[in-house]
């Protein structure tokens, strides 16, 4: 008579998300990555692996690639941390406003930072020398850390600064009653309680930095590391085998400080804040500290600043620095015809993989948080993978994957998406790699959303007799959809920028904003560059905002009444 | 008001979580049968199982083993979507994205009700619980009782067969609390729904059921009417759970010829009204409730042969009863007197005359809960 059962029942609409989620996850990012493992095991593949310590050029490159990324790690931390301090800490005019410029790394164009330093502080740089007559060599470790760590303080700064803003005032009001100072209060209570925050900070900053191609390209110099070494591969030595071995050896740490950075920082993370802060912070009144942090807020902001002065004014002179007479020259080249295919379609490709990363990436969310109990920590982790794994990596597994049809047994389970002899010229080959490298982000916002809306609306929902997907449209997506918005915000920037994973991708059918910023960059036609990041920037604020507008409409329609009262 | 529909049986209704070694039972073998407009009571102390109970009959838990029953129909295919049953949350679940009306209108909808119909529905609900003024608000512009009361009303508008009540009151200060108690038996009692109402209060239990159902580590402990509970517990976990308790040390169990059974306690002998058990259990214990001890000052006429004298240790005066706790040689006893005379209050450190009615004692059997009823 008695029903046995384990687990729990899952109705229709999760089991086709769950699925349908699972086959997505497997082809956009666990198939090309099965096929880096197999071909880094092919001879010129193993060799570079199996050598990776005993081999002198291999071994510099790996240690490069860390000395690189600790740095920047470090670095790139400490500004975050400064700055936060500053935001959060001290009173002063203008903190709106600089909060937004910190942020404006986030979403610049990936060679805007470089070219722009190169301007400024190289070895002809228009501060360097035309003001200090100095001539510093800046390619290669001193210029990657700079660049890197301007790129990615951003990243450090938020972490840090939600958490300083979630720390319980009543705990340094705590330190202070018991007798201490204002300094010893910093050094006892507030720094150990912002471990976490710095722990994971640098975890990131390192996954980040490590992954970045596009840096190392234009001011690594004769600096090689992993990223740029497995592109070269590619694109010099045309063995593909060498790059997956490469795209291992880069593949082996990125992972691995991402599954630390996951399990281990944000575990300490819960046990430390305490949530719900009682009262405001009393902010630093010391002059000496406000001095110190101001001063140094003010010269990174200015940095900030300068560099997309130099953006903007570099690409409306003609050679900035140099010869610095108005110009129209750049955007009459570009315009002309050598970046006009490269605007629409980097534009329309980016247009429909944006809704398709939000709703995958809340799908992903909802599925791990409300739907899956057994393994939903692995769901969630598969999901994050397309931020976790370097973009490098990313390209070259699709470019193996995806250049031929997938078969298995003689049977075609999915068609050839990439290279030009693909359907769309290999355009969904690139759009695939637009969803998956967005779609952590929204993943990560709807999951801690959803963690703070009460499971028992859904349950109310269904309940009252609405089933899964029901309950979904109507309590579930109107009540994350503040979530689904920065998501979309943030995937569309996130493609229109991405370019270590779309390099390997492009065919002369297709080219895309970011790669022809390189090749111009390459060429040292640093006008162009700043022509096409300007662009690039403002296409990102107009379709950003008309996103924003549509979504807000979007959500006015479902807070309308279902029925209208009396 | 007797109605024919909203029959419900738990049989067997078993929970585990977890596997191997890490394996709870969180609900085990539960039989219940609820009968048609009963509102009973699942009573225990956190983490005994009550609330998986409630949420396996609502459908949010699936059970290990054991049916749910409507009617005799059986539910366990069913989602909680499919099952006939409203349920009021601990923490209401309003839509926040919602008015009131919408969130009272949400089920209706569901079920594809006409507009018009889902309009009378929803305003005449709204109507009967007060709540027509706050139609168009918002969940986060009413008051903790203002949500409660449509968190009631959106689980009622669809007419369940079976209500479901997770501890809906514990958000609430004492006197909302005590108000929505009334407002929700007086509403269940006269739609006649079968009722199933989740908490750990015993006030709360006591005022709103016909029939409580005591828990404790996964299985139950006594079931019964509130006055069954209160003044015949099967158990000392139950009589202390359930209210303030004496448990005097009785010797010379005797069953007396009269039904009752003849005890010594404190050296005086008493005829008690006894569980079954009680006579063969090695260590049974006398239930004397602080309400049914008197108190008075020694020296005063008394010639009750089992008056028994004790030095008070705690006074505290509460307006309409006084709370003493009283130091006899064989164990501490609290007492509670209700509506005291201001001459009569014994103060602390005064030999006070403590005295009990036989007829409200009752002999329990023995139970490894007694050490921890001593706080």
């Amino acid at each position: 008579m008695a029903l046995k059962k384990s687990g729990s029942k899952y109705d229709i609409f999760t089991k086709i998300a769950l699925v349908l989620v699972v086959a997505i996850i497997f082809f956009l990012i666990v198939l090309p990555l099965i096929n880096i493992l197999i071909f880094s095991t092919q001879p010129t593949g193993s060799v570079i692996v199996r050598n990776a310590l005993s081999d002198e050029v291999t071994r510099q490159i790996l240690w490069n690639t860390m000395k690189m990324g600790l740095s920047v790690a470090f670095l790139g931390t400490l500004l975050g941390f400064l700055m936060a301090y500053t935001q959060a800490r001290v009173d002063f005019k203008g903190k709106k406003i600089l909060h937004i410029i910190n942020l404006i790394p986030i979403i610049s164009p990936p060679f805007a930072f470089a070219t722009a330093i190169i301007v400024l502080f190289g070895r002809s740089g228009i501060i360097t020398r035309g003001i200090f007559d100095w001539r510093p060599t800046l390619y290669g470790y001193p210029g990657l850390v700079l660049v890197l760590s301007l790129s990615f303080f951003p990243i450090a700064y938020m972490n840090l600064l939600g958490m300083l803003r979630s720390l319980d005032p009543a705990l340094d009001e705590a330190g202070s009653s018991l007798g201490a100072n204002k300094l010893r209060v910093f050094r006892t209570v507030t720094l150990p309680l912002l471990i976490p925050g710095f722990a994971g900070s640098f975890l990131l900053l390192f996954i980040e930095s490590i992954a970045d191609l596009a840096n190392p390209l234009i001011i690594g110099g004769s600096y090689t590391v992993l990223a740029s070494r497995a592109y070269m591969a590619i694109n010099g030595d045309y063995d593909i085998p060498m790059a997956a071995g490469y795209s291992f050896l880069l593949l082996l740490p990125a992972l691995l400080v991402f599954l630390v950075q996951r399990y281990w920082a944000q575990r300490k993370n819960v046990v430390s804040v305490t949530g719900k802060p009682s009262g405001r912070s009393t902010p630093v009144t010391s002059p000496i500290a406000r001095f110190f942090l101001l001063s140094v807020t003010f010269l990174l902001t200015t940095l900030i600043l300068m560099v997309y002065a130099t953006v903007l004014l570099g690409a409306f002179v003609r050679i900035i620095g140099v010869e610095n007479s108005f110009t129209l020259e750049h955007f009459r080249f570009l315009l002309g015809g050598f970046a006009n295919a490269a605007v629409k379609t980097t534009t329309i490709l980016a247009l429909i993989a944006t809704p398709l990363a939000g709703i995958f990436g809340m799908l992903i969310a909802w599925l791990v948080i409300r739907k899956v109990r057994r393994g939903g920590e692995a769901l969630d982790f598969l999901g994050m993978l397309g931020i976790a794994v370097p973009g490098t990596v990313i390209g070259i597994g699709y470019a193996i994957t995806y250049n031929d049809p997938v078969k298995v047994a003689g049977v075609t389970i999915f068609p050839q998406v990439a290279g030009g002899a693909a359907i769309l010229g290999g355009a969904i080959a690139i759009v695939m790699v637009y969803v998956i490298r967005s779609s952590p982000a929204g993943q990560r916002s709807g999951i801690s959303l959803l963690q703070q809306i009460d499971p028992s609306i859904e349950e109310a929902s269904a309940s009252l007799g609405a089933a899964g997907g029901r309950t979904f449209r109507l309590v579930t997506l109107p009540l994350i959809s503040g979530a689904f918005l920065s998501g979309l915000m943030y995937a569309f920037a996130h493609s229109m920028t991405t370019l270590s994973p779309i390099i390997f991708l492009v065919t002369p059918d297709i080219s895309i904003l970011t790669q022809k910023i390189l090749a111009e960059a390459d060429q040292g036609r640093y006008g162009n560059v700043f022509a096409l990041c300007c662009m690039l920037i403002v296409l990102i604020m107009i379709i950003g905002g008309l996103i924003n507008l549509l979504v807000r409409r979007f959500q006015v329609s479902t807070d309308r009444p279902l029925v209208t009262g009396r | 008001m007797t109605k024919t529909t909203g029959k419900l049986e738990l049989r067997n209704l078993t929970k585990e979580f977890g596997n191997g070694n890490e394996k709870v039972v969180a609900v085990n073998e539960l039989s219940l049968t609820i009968n048609p407009g009963e509102f009973v009571t699942l009573l225990g102390p956190s983490g005994c199982g009550k609330t998986t109970a409630l949420r396996m009959v609502a459908g949010f838990e699936s059970p290990t083993s054991g049916q749910v029953l409507l009617d005799g129909e059986d539910l366990s295919a069913l989602t909680p979507d499919r099952r006939p049953m409203g349920m009021v949350f601990q923490s209401y679940a309003l839509f926040p994205h919602m008015t009131v009306f919408d969130n009272v209108a949400y089920g209706l909808k569901v079920k594809k009700f006409s507009t018009a119909q889902i309009k009378k529905e929803v305003n005449e609900i709204l109507d009967s619980m007060n709540l027509a003024h706050l139609t168009n608000r918002a969940p986060n512009q009413l008051s903790g009782g203002q949500q409660q009361r449509v968190a009631l009303a959106r689980a009622m508008v669809v007419k369940p067969k079976v209500l479901l009540f997770d501890e809906p009151l514990s958000n609430l200060d004492a006197k909302l609390r005590a108000q929505m108690r009334i407002e929700i038996r007086t509403i269940q009692r006269r739609l006649g729904i079968t009722s199933i109402f989740v908490t750990h209060d015993q006030d709360e239990a006591m005022s709103l059921s016909d029939r409580i159902v005591v828990m404790r580590n996964a299985v139950v402990e006594q079931s019964g009417t509130p006055e069954e509970i209160y003044r015949r517990p099967s158990s000392v976990f139950v009589a202390d759970f359930i209210g303030r308790s004496n448990f005097l040390a009785v010797s010379e169990v005797k069953k007396s010829n009269n039904g009752a059974v003849t005890v010594e306690a404190s050296g005086v002998r008493l005829d008690v009204n006894a569980h079954p058990q009680a006579l063969k259990s090695t260590h049974p214990h006398l239930l004397v409730r602080p309400e049914s001890i008197s108190v008075k000052k020694s020296g005063t006429a008394n010639e009750n042969r089992k008056a028994n004298e004790g030095i008070v240790k705690s006074v505290v005066f509460y307006g309409n009863h006084v709370e003493y706790s009283i130091d006899t040689p064989h164990q501490t006893i609290s007492a509670v007197v209700s509506d005291p005379v201001y001459d009569d209050i014994v103060p602390v450190g005064a030999v006070a005359k403590i005295n009990f009615d036989e007829s409200r004692a009752w002999l329990l059997p023995s139970d490894s809960a007694v050490i921890t009823t001593e706080e």
